[in-house]
């Protein structure tokens, strides 16, 4: 069948508008930065309060529930949703906040007094969150949903133009993972309120469809036949939707860094507290678990999709492992980020190291994407990129 | 169920936990040393811990880099020998280390054999303990449920037996396990009615599922290295081979595979077409290749014909056939000094990095009389002169040439070591033409002093088969699923427990604690789940409660039930 | 308590870790020489099988180069050297001339010598008997289906490889590889009960 150029030229289309409007709602998610709501206090004061709670707690069952531990759990008990404490502003946040707090009572508060129900707050559906959250933040919602239902436009047609799934080469495959991730952020962003991080993700996909479309555009083409298979459809579907998914993962992990070195200047005297920008952000055991969150989500797809290409390798190859070195960076992958997993469940390697073994994970993702599938002669070279 | 032993290792004892993360000093050891069962223990326990763990992972992923980057010797034999070449000093050192077959190198398998070791050192205890944990029961619920991380407490007008009761079924509906105060053990308050409920096995099940099917995986490599083979044929349009030892260009047996293991199917190719894109930006680019073949999955059986392609392989009598390449194979005819055709048939030319199938290859003719023959040269499908360089134009063959040097003398075929079909050793030889001599169909090349002639009369195709038989296949995908349905499992639910304790009011009513409390994997998420939960719970105690006063008809105002339904839901709003 | 639980938890998990070792690590072992095959002069190329431990010969009826049908069955009665060659073979060069001499020597002893020309094509084939001199006839097995017959019986692995079949139709002894001719001669002598002549 023949390419469908006019569908091409619209899907670029859409592609140069979605770029556009991921811009603007990144000004707005700055602009929410610069001049929107105030944020109540960070959660540390519920971190406080949590280990208090802690040091003081009988033994549950037969266990006794070590600080660092409880502290996670309970930083959480002060809101209803991952970062419902520092994100989200206002009276929502600020309410659940103290209502946990009551329910949880610190030691040395006595027990409610009878006739005064003290429950964990339910969580508040996410538009009336948004529209609490201040006209910069509502805007920037709108434009990145807007943005995002271009640039899924852009990816729909150019499929349809080439009469395939859009992923088939470097360009394809690059604006279809940003597409995924952010998809992907977007509900991220609405389940768990955590739009002070859109400045960061959203820049950059914007970051990366830019160069996309500047370096390695590609016309819409046919496939050589090795890839014309539906294997190709499940396979690599799989690995852009995982890709998509450790992107955001990744950025979550340079913001964690990025905020965890503040603390620590902090702590050590080198830089002031109070920070404008760090005060928006969630707080660090909140980007841990939230980073978790994402590695946690995209990881399953990721082995899917190595198991689908192992099946495919088989069909096409005759064998479902033989160490190509795109099969073996994604196997190298892979292992970073069950290390990640692991490292979390490790003393000394929570926190900061375990973000640099993902970051590494990520890493390794790109290597094997721009440098491996590029220059490295193997049975992968499909990437269409001379 | 009485039985009220609580598991070895409680799941949400984070101490417990922190002492399997950390591998445990010998420090701790019995005055005098530790002794051999000692050490050995004390490495047992180091190899099972989670740091260990930890650093066989790095270690196998910075183990695979090598293998990714320099040339392998299974997969790219020249690439190997070139690297040899390229970098005389520093590849022998390279091989010793293994680092030209890295996964099938010694110290790669003690990798992962340490880390599978690891692994079952880990996953066999925990086994044990989640049967354990699984048949005991919930433990009895804490004192003080407003300490827990998460608590709610509010006031209904049940008794507090009546309102325990109504939790219970809330939370045996939702498929939590109950301990009452009545399964053994004495509660500590007497009169204070409590349920502990549980949930959330399945995690741990999908744990443990994931990491035995990760052992699985590697058992079925295993299988398939053992008892599986591998092997190539390279055949020409209008040939026949059978799948034996001496038919197939390359055999790679597993460690317990015998020639008499190879299935006795026979498979001729009876055409094969390529097409490729004619104009474009991507002209050249082939756009589809099939391979007409018939076959017999035994000698004397029906015959069969397929379509094979690319993607899609043939299967026959436990074995795949795969279409991995093509090429052209001119067709040759040689006539000897003394006129007699001493050689008319396909030779199978190879193409290289030209591009386009510009391809070279090799006719020997070890039987002409007097001197043996032999010939180098191209085949060009699609012949195009630039600046007096002969190139393939187009992958097709719409103009195809071929150009031939010719030589006589001894080809070394009577004696010594076997050739290769595409390599002429002209050591013994004397060069015949000048210059290469480029012939088109039906011309011929007449050697000087009456050698003979070379006729190439024309082309056929060939293709490049590969066959595999891995009885470990089936088995790695079994368990390649099932690692995936654990990893989901273990990912997805949550190990969590919930605390209801009812304490009688002065009113005639109870105040309700409920406590939850969750396994620390620190994902979050229970918050919500408690709130529902909570807010459930009481919702289903004041209906009981309404259900209660409602048929008593004439009761005294006095005794009314004072719940305001809405008292909860004040406090998250403008606080 | 549950010191000695776990101390048997451990002992079952490093049995089990054993265990798999062992499996995963499960070196080529030779697989058992069937009983009745015996080496000749130690030569494991070269193999003898002893009378009620010979495989059956499989029947074939093919073109020989020259054209004409021949069935394998016609050499019922009488010893015959199955040879499988090729003329773009070096082994199966450097071997002709022992085979032709030995054909000659052996036949007044009413042995024939039979040829199987494999992956090959008949002008080069036909240049070859005419080269070397080939008196015997040869069969041509352009769809393998002769090797692959008698694969089942013998493991005819590589080329060339050379049958010494008794008069029953059974295989006594098989060359694999390259035949030299003492080989062939003590071969055949032990099959045929006479020596040269």
């Amino acid at each position: 069948m023949p390419i469908n150029l006019t569908l091409g030229q619209v899907s670029n289309d859409f592609m140069i508008a979605a770029l556009l409007i991921y811009s603007l709602s990144v000004l707005a998610f700055a602009g929410d930065f610069a001049f929107g709501r105030p944020r109540r206090a960070q959660a540390t004061a519920v971190v406080r309060q949590a280990k208090d709670r802690a040091a003081a707690m009988a033994t549950v069952g037969s266990a006794s529930v070590s600080v660092g531990s409880v502290s996670v759990g309970s930083a959480s008990a002060g809101g209803a949703s991952v970062g419902g404490a520092s994100v989200g502003g206002t009276s929502v946040g600020g309410a659940s906040r103290a209502g946990g707090a009551a329910s949880g009572t610190g030691a040395g508060v006595p027990e409610t007094a009878s006739g005064r129900d003290s429950m964990p707050a339910l969580a508040l559906p996410p538009l009336r969150a948004i529209r609490q959250a201040g006209r910069w933040v509502q805007a920037a919602m709108a434009l990145a949903a807007v943005a995002v239902t271009a640039h899924t436009t852009a990816v729909v047609t150019r499929g349809f133009a080439v009469h395939r799934a859009p992923w088939g080469n470097m360009y394809e495959f690059v604006t279809a993972l940003t597409c995924f991730a952010a998809i992907f952020f977007l509900f991220v962003m609405i389940r768990y309120r955590a739009w002070a991080l859109g400045v960061f993700v959203m820049g950059a996909v914007v970051l990366t469809l830019g160069l996309a479309e500047t370096l390695i555009y590609t016309a819409a083409g046919d496939l050589v036949p090795a890839l014309q298979s539906y294997w190709l459809d499940i396979h690599v579907t799989a690995m852009t939707v995982a890709t998509g998914i450790f992107f955001v993962s990744a950025v979550l992990g340079c913001v964690y860094l990025a905020v965890d070195r503040y603390d620590r200047r902090v702590a050590a005297g080198k830089a002031a507290p109070g920070n404008g920008i760090v005060r928006r952000l969630p707080s660090i055991e909140q980007l841990d678990r939230l980073t978790y969150r994402t590695v946690v989500f995209g990881f399953p797809v990721w082995t899917f999709g190595v198991i689908a290409g192992a099946i495919w390798a088989d069909q096409a190859w005759g064998r479902y492992w033989g160490w190509d070195p795109v099969e073996t960076w994604a196997f190298i992958t892979w292992v970073l980020y069950a290390a990640f997993l692991h490292a979390r469940a490790t003393a000394g390697w929570r926190g900061r190291r375990a973000q640099y073994i993902q970051l590494l994970g990520f890493a390794s993702l790109m290597f094997n994407i721009l440098v491996v599938q590029v220059f490295i002669a193997g049975l992968h070279s499909y990437a269409g990129v001379s | 169920m009485t039985d009220v032993r609580v598991p070895e290792a409680d799941p949400f004892d984070a101490a417990a936990q922190e002492r399997d993360g950390r591998p445990p000093s010998p420090a701790a050891a019995a005055p005098g040393g530790l002794g051999l069962a000692g050490w050995l223990k004390w490495a047992w326990r180091q190899l099972t811990s989670m740091r260990i763990a930890l650093v066989l992972l790095f270690l196998l992923a910075v183990g695979s880099v090598p293998g990714s980057i320099l040339p392998q010797q299974g997969t790219d034999a020249a690439g190997v020998q070139q690297y040899y070449t390229s970098h005389p000093g520093l590849a022998p050192w390279l091989n010793h280390l293994g680092l030209f077959n890295v996964f099938a190198a010694p110290w790669f398998a003690a990798i992962y054999l340490l880390l599978f070791a690891s692994l079952v050192g880990c996953v066999v205890p925990r086994t044990f303990r989640l049967v354990g944990s699984a048949r005991s029961l919930p433990p009895r619920a804490p004192r003080h449920l407003t300490r827990l991380p998460h608590s709610a407490e509010y006031t209904v007008a049940l008794g507090p037996q009546d309102a325990v009761q109504v939790a219970e079924r809330a939370l045996a509906s939702h498929g939590f396990r109950l301990r009452r105060p009545a399964d053994g053990g004495g509660s500590p308050d007497a009169g204070e009615p409590w349920v502990s409920a549980e949930k959330g096995y399945l995690r741990e099940v999908g744990n443990l599922l994931f990491h035995l099917a990760l052992l699985g995986v590697l058992v079925s490599v295993a299988l398939g290295g053992l008892f599986g083979y591998k092997a190539d044929r390279l055949l020409v349009q209008g040939s026949t081979f059978a799948d034996t030892a001496s038919q197939l260009d390359e055999l790679y047996p597993g460690r317990l595979v015998s020639d008499a293991d190879l299935g006795p199917f026979t498979i001729t190719l009876n055409q094969f077409e390529a097409s490729y894109i004619a104009s474009g930006p991507q002209r050249g680019q082939p756009s589809s290749f099939d391979a007409q073949i018939s076959y017999t999955a035994r000698p004397g059986g029906p015959v069969g014909s397929y379509r094979l392609e690319v993607n899609r392989p043939l299967s026959v009598d436990g074995a795949k056939v795969y279409l991995i390449g093509h090429g052209y194979a001119p067709v040759f005819r040689v006539t000897d000094a003394r006129g007699q055709v001493v050689y008319n048939a396909p030779t199978p030319f190879i193409s290289g990095s030209s591009g386009n199938f510009l391809s070279e290859g090799v006719v020997k003719v070890p039987d002409a009389q007097p001197q043996q023959l032999g010939f180098t040269g191209i085949f060009v499908p699609t012949a195009v002169d630039v600046g007096g360089v002969l190139q393939s134009a187009f992958p097709a063959a719409d103009n195809p040439v071929v150009s031939m040097i010719a030589y006589a003398g001894n080809l070394g075929m009577n004696s010594g070591p076997s050739q290769s079909v595409y390599q002429l050793d002209t050591a013994g030889m004397r060069r015949l033409t000048t210059s290469p001599q480029v012939l088109q169909v039906g011309q011929s090349l007449k050697l000087p002093g009456g050698q003979g002639t070379l006729t190439f009369t024309g082309y056929v195709p060939w293709v490049s088969l590969t066959i595999t038989h891995d009885p470990g296949q089936i088995p790695a995908l079994v368990c390649g699923i099932a690692a995936l349905g654990g990893l989901l499992l273990s990912f997805m639910v949550r190990r969590r427990r919930v605390f209801v304790r009812a304490r009688a009011d002065s009113g005639g009513g109870s105040t309700v604690r409920v406590g939850g409390l969750t396994r620390t994997d620190a994902s979050g998420g229970f918050e919500a789940e408690f709130a529902s939960l909570a807010d459930e719970l009481r919702s289903a105690q004041r209906a009981a409660a309404a259900g209660q006063a409602a048929p008593q008809p004439g009761s005294e105002p006095g005794t009314e039930p004072d719940s305001e339904p809405d008292s909860g839901h004040s406090q998250h709003e403008g606080k | 308590m549950f010191r000695g639980k776990r101390r048997a938890v451990v002992l079952v998990a490093a049995v089990c870790t054993g265990a798999l070792l062992a499996v995963v690590l499960l070196a080529g072992w030779a697989s058992g020489g069937s009983s009745g095959v015996s080496y000749l002069d130690g030569n494991t190329n070269a193999v003898l099988y002893a009378a009620g431990h010979r495989p059956l010969a499989p029947d074939f009826t093919a073109s020989t180069l020259t054209g004409s049908r021949l069935s394998f069955s016609s050499y019922r009665g009488r010893v015959v050297v199955l040879n499988f060659w090729g003329s773009w073979c070096v082994p199966c060069r450097e071997e002709a001339p022992t085979l032709a001499v030995v054909a000659e020597q052996y036949q007044r002893a009413g042995v024939a010598f039979l040829g199987v020309d494999v992956r090959d094509t008949t002008a080069s084939a036909e240049a070859f008997v005419r080269n070397f001199g080939v008196t015997y006839p040869s069969v041509s097995d352009s769809s393998s289906q002769i090797t692959l017959a008698f694969t089942a019986a013998v493991p005819v692995s590589g080329t060339p490889t050379t049958l010494v079949v008794d008069r029953t139709g059974h295989i006594a002894g098989a060359v694999f590889g390259q035949a030299t001719y003492s080989e062939l001669t003590a071969m055949l002598a032990k099959v045929t009960g006479k020596t040269a002549g």
